[in-house]
């Protein structure tokens, strides 16, 4: 009799668990979407560690316009700029704290023909004409209105307010051009999954309409609001909720977001060695990208920039190069 | 006292010295500590943690190895740096200290450190 119900309790154990493993599996294969574009094609890659012209040593940030593409040389502290070929154009910037100079420069962006620098040491924004003059510095370090803790990355509006991800400060702060407060989304300082906070917030991009798209980096997801400040969506996992995961549509830290020239988002999904990219509403279109270190492999994928042809760059970590990408034709 | 003796003498002195001397050095060199961290894959940690290090007075230089998930902690001389306060740096960084330990100095200088 014991040996039966023993039996009998081990069967219920059983199929419980089997419930559970294909319910979970099928929750998976529900938040995931299959591919809606036929990807994209590896081109060619730049770069080796090291500190001389066209090597990097962590590069960071990427952007590209007027036919340049911008890398943040991280911990060489400097801008290289090349052509949309990775031929090495000119440099500036090194380590330090004085104007001109760069404490980690992080996900770059270039508004009105200028480049705005996110200082993670330096906790700044430093502004940048094309050929390397510093103009001007936004920001100071703490924990008040306009001041930051670890920037990682910057978007400029058309009208030219600043959009700021405070990675530490664990918000993403609207300013005027010349740094004033407007408002912030998340609580200074604290970390939650809720909606309009932020787990360690890393980059920020706008739309062509003045939506406000946050990459919430360790919450595994980006958030939407519109210029008003109003919460539009959110993506990334179940309920996007901070679960990561290797799926379609997850992601596992992500670190940068850039729009391309269709008005998609394409985000660099750090652990997952891979760019994904979304409509505008988050609906999963393509991604491309898996680990290694031969051509089209990625040692961590931190930073996207896509150039008006749809040209897509991305900075592929600790192998210290650039790597180049076409859409599949 | 013999030759056998005297030379016997001559030899612990001279090892004995030795071994004041090799200590006198250990003890002069900079503290050096190793750090385990992990998660310093992503730059955004990485850089955190040595922000957050560098804040502490008395540090000279730090090495991060992002593939081994370590940070070497060199101090200026006379400076040491203890394992509580460690443990605070890395924790406001938003990670836990997996491990700390003294070190020789230049131990743990290896591929794939980055200097600053």
């Amino acid at each position: 009799m014991t040996m039966i119900k023993g039996h009998t309790v081990l069967k219920i154990l059983g199929s419980i668990v089997i419930s559970v493993v294909v319910l979970a599996a099928a929750g998976c294969i529900a938040f995931a979407p299959s591919a809606k574009e036929p990807g994209y094609e590896f081109v060619k890659a730049w770069g080796e560690k090291g500190s001389g012209p066209g090597q990097f040593s962590d590069p960071t940030g990427i952007a590209v316009a007027n036919g340049e593409v911008f890398v943040a040389d991280s911990r060489n502290g400097r801008i290289q700029v090349f052509d949309l070929d990775g031929n090495f154009k000119r440099q500036f910037g090194r380590p330090g704290k004085d104007p001109g100079e760069l404490g980690r420069p992080m996900n770059l962006t270039v508004h009105d023909g200028e480049l705005y620098v996110p200082e993670y040491f330096n906790d700044r924004i430093q502004v940048f004409g094309p050929d390397g003059t510093s103009k001007r510095i936004i920001g100071s370090s703490g924990s008040g209105p306009g001041q930051f803790s670890a920037p990682g990355g910057v978007a400029v509006g058309q009208n030219g307010k600043l959009y700021v991800a405070d990675f530490y400060g664990q918000r993403v702060q609207e300013l005027k051009p010349d740094g004033a407060f407007i408002r912030q989304w998340g609580t200074t300082g604290r970390t939650s999954h809720e909606v309009g906070s932020f787990y360690y917030p890393t980059d920020v991009a706008l739309d062509h309409k003045g939506n406000i798209y946050m990459a919430d980096g360790y919450g595994n997801r980006i958030q939407v609001f519109d210029a008003h400040g109003n919460f539009l969506r959110k993506w990334g996992g179940p309920l996007a909720r901070g679960i990561w995961g290797p799926f379609n549509g997850w992601f596992k830290t992500v670190t940068s977001i850039a729009f391309g020239p269709e008005g998609n988002l394409f985000a660099a999904d750090f652990y997952n060695d891979r760019v994904q990219k979304f409509t505008p509403d988050g609906t999963f279109l393509t991604s491309f990208g898996r680990k290694g270190v031969g051509p089209g492999q990625f040692d961590h994928t931190i930073a996207v920039a896509i150039a008006q042809d749809g040209t897509v760059f991305v900075a592929d970590f600790l192998n210290n190069r650039i790597q180049k990408w076409w859409p599949k034709r | 006292m013999n030759f056998r003796t005297f030379t016997q003498r001559i030899q612990r002195m001279a090892i004995a010295l030795s071994l004041v001397l090799v200590a006198t050095s250990v003890l002069a060199a900079p503290a050096t500590y190793r750090l385990h961290v992990d998660g310093l894959a992503c730059p955004f940690c990485a850089y955190g943690i040595e922000k957050k290090l560098n804040a502490i007075e008395g540090v000279e230089l730090l090495e991060t190895n992002i593939k081994e998930g370590t940070v070497i902690v060199t101090m200026k001389d006379g400076a040491a740096l203890d394992k509580a306060t460690a443990k605070k740096a890395v924790k406001e960084a938003g990670f836990t200290l997996n491990g700390f330990e003294r070190v020789a100095p230049g131990d743990g200088q290896r591929d794939g450190a980055h200097k600053q």
